[in-house]
């Protein structure tokens, strides 16, 4: 567990909002390359091949490498940073938010808070994004220079172990599928396998999953397992649509899923005594599975979900033993394809 | 200026009622400077230091140790930990953030995924009934072993001093911490006592038993107040700025101030070549409330630096404004206590 700790945290700390994954996915493919080729295409995709080319069968194996943040829309005449939001930021944690700006430097900055005692009954509202500002303490003439529309915002919140195997990070939607697939790229790696695998960390997917689109494409596999986040089980939050935390991957069932694919995933995981949990979808899933399995002329596509807690704040939470779960149950599915 | 004593005070954790690790951190700065030092049964640390003279006024100054956090209140079956709020903490900043509960066990305030948000849901903040801690635990057992009701919970934050600011968690009010020390580590004029407070944002306990035991004639306290030139803010409702220099109170919620003592402290900035600005508003109230009303009455005045996002994970200064509030609050200091005038 230390070993995968180590890698979500790297992953976590590399900054990745949509359209500038580049740091996110150097870090990728540095982790990625012990065990496969790994490059970048012209999406900010990261792409790495494994197992028998030309094999009748190609699996596709996908997580997005982005995650949500905000993005500089323009600087106010008193030096405040207007901003938007890339993905589906939360605006209810923002207000006296610690952020990281990325400009020509570094900086850091608090998202804008009015004072409780100028409150008028109202402060409970929460105002709309164009009305924020993050305040980085910089004069208009100072944030200028360092800081310009375009450039990214993210939560500050360092990677941080909780008790035993959970840990907290922002960005682990998706970088706990990011470090399933590695891992279990790891665990394929030197084996003689019956099919083509190619790994795909798309990017985009926050903002509606251009990177899985086009990746998908080039790649045209034959079969997908993509792997993302769901919910885990927390106060306030209906049970059924809950994984747990240390329950093992979720193993989806949805109408674009395919039947075969997830009748596999499950027989896998009985044969090899791996926990998971059905989640079960009446319409889209809402994951690049969605892009995926309508790529050319339709992918064979099935999605596992990593349970997580608190999705799209600054404290996402899971728990390791679930990523490995989830690596070893692709891994051994990829194993038993004849 | 070196800002490693401000950075050793404000990561140090320490809510009301448990500063324990502030006082230490104050008590090694202090031990080899101060004449003496007495912790009274609340905790706070009275401090006398002699001067190269005696002074006509016996003035005592003030600056409080405690932070608002929060304070874990009971242990749920699953694991969860139920707090309450310690101080006038904004329950807005509060849902999303990374904590630590106790010294070192790492937490999380999580909130329901906006995904399955409903309605209105989305347009509020989290109500505080409705949050708790997450230490990752797996049931009640798992946390009892690291976690008792009582535990302190404090935001984890930043310690930031680029570009001329200071970004900081509980700089309200170890900022002025620091400038008491500063001051017990030079030379001074006159003979002075320091209060560092215990409890100033659960109710002034630690400032209304020192000054009693202190029985000063004048007082002297250093504070952070809001400063509400932030986005959205119309420019009357600002009360300070960040940058416009240390503010100086004529009245806040609970004090009316001395008047002679806030003329003096404009004078006191301009010898000094302070720069300053009065509190533009009746809000907020420190250590002062107490204070003025010691005994027979103490005559009191408030320095404060102006500080963004007070009493939130994360507030802002200016490296400015501290200098000039500290280079102001030794000036003041010698004029009350000797009872100086302008040439």
């Amino acid at each position: 567990m230390d070993e995968l700790k180590r890698l979500v945290f790297r992953l976590c700390a590399a900054p990745g909002t949509p359209g500038d994954e580049n740091a996110a996915a150097k870090t990728a493919v540095e982790e990625l390359s012990q065990y496969a080729q790994a490059r970048i295409d012209k999406m900010g995709n990261v792409i790495a091949k494994m197992g028998k080319p030309g094999a009748e069968k190609h699996i596709l194996l996908d997580a997005h490498i982005d995650q949500i943040g905000l993005i500089v829309t323009n600087i106010d005449k008193h030096g405040f940073i207007r901003v938007d939001r890339s993905g589906g930021v939360d605006r209810r944690v923002m207000p006296g938010s610690p952020v990281t700006i990325y400009g020509k430097e570094v900086l850091t900055g608090i998202v804008c808070c009015t004072p409780p005692h100028l409150s008028d009954g109202s402060e409970d509202k929460v105002i709309p994004v164009e009305k924020m500002a993050v305040d980085a303490g910089l004069s208009r003439e100072e944030a200028e220079k360092l800081i310009r529309p375009g450039d990214r915002i993210l939560f500050h919140a360092a990677p941080k172990s909780l008790l035993g195997t959970r840990v907290t990070a922002p960005g682990l939607d998706d970088r706990a599928g990011v470090a399933a697939l590695i891992r279990c790229a790891q665990l394929l790696s030197g084996c003689d396998l019956n099919c083509e695998v190619t790994i795909l960390f798309s990017s985009r997917e926050e903002v509606g999953g251009q990177g899985a689109l086009t990746g998908a494409y080039s790649v045209n596999p034959t079969h997908a397992v993509i792997v993302d986040v769901s919910f885990a089980e927390q106060p306030h939050v209906p049970p059924e649509k809950c994984g747990k935390l240390g329950g093992g991957p979720m193993i989806g069932i949805a109408p674009l899923l395919d039947r075969e694919m997830v009748d596999g995933m499950i027989e896998t995981a009985k044969r090899n005594g791996i926990p998971y949990k059905l989640d079960v979808m009446g319409g889209s899933t809402g994951t690049n599975s969605d892009e995926i399995a309508a790529t050319r002329r339709g992918v064979k596509a099935e999605l596992i979900s990593i349970p997580l807690r608190y999705m799209h704040t600054p404290v996402e939470v899971v728990d390791l033993t679930d990523l490995e779960d989830t690596a070893r149950l692709i891994a051994e599915y990829i194993k038993g394809v004849e | 200026m070196d800002w490693k004593l401000l950075e050793c005070l404000c990561t140090a954790r320490g809510i009301s009622g448990q500063e324990d690790e502030v006082r230490k951190i104050v008590l090694e700065e202090i031990q080899p400077y101060a004449t003496s030092i007495e912790t009274t049964p609340l905790g706070s640390l009275i401090v006398f230091k002699k001067g190269a003279k005696r002074p006509k006024t016996k003035l005592m100054l003030n600056a409080h140790m405690d932070e608002v956090g929060m304070i874990v209140t009971d242990i749920m079956d699953d694991g969860l930990l139920k707090f309450d709020t310690v101080g006038g903490i904004d329950r807005r900043v509060l849902c999303g953030r990374p904590v630590t509960v106790g010294a070192e066990v790492g937490g999380v305030i999580g909130a329901k995924p906006i995904h399955l948000l409903e309605g209105e849901e989305k347009e509020k903040s989290v109500p505080v009934k409705e949050l708790y801690i997450d230490i990752g635990a797996q049931d009640r057992e798992e946390v009892e072993r690291y976690v008792t009701p009582g535990d302190p919970v404090t935001f984890d934050s930043v310690f930031d001093t680029s570009h001329g600011m200071i970004k900081s968690r509980a700089l309200d009010d170890r900022a002025g911490c620091a400038m008491m020390i500063h001051m017990i580590q030079s030379e001074l004029k006159y003979d002075l006592y320091f209060v560092f407070a215990v409890q100033e944002e659960t109710g002034l306990t630690g400032s209304r038993t020192a000054a009693f035991a202190v029985e000063p004639q004048a007082a002297i306290v250093l504070e952070s107040t809001t400063a509400a030139d932030v986005a959205g803010v119309d420019k009357e409702n600002r009360v300070c700025c960040v940058g416009g220099g240390a503010v100086i109170s004529f009245m806040d919620k609970r004090t009316i101030y001395d008047k002679e003592y806030y003329q003096m402290a404009f004078q006191a900035a301009k010898k000094a070549g302070a720069s300053c600005q009065p509190k533009r508003a009746v809000a907020g109230g420190n250590d002062a409330g107490a204070i003025h009303v010691s005994r027979g009455g103490v005559r009191t005045v408030a320095i404060s630096l102006p500080c963004r996002y007070l009493h939130s994970a994360v507030s802002l200064i200016s490296q400015e404004d501290f200098i000039s509030a500290q280079k102001l609050v030794c000036e003041l200091a010698d004029r009350i206590a000797g009872e100086e005038q302008d040439d």
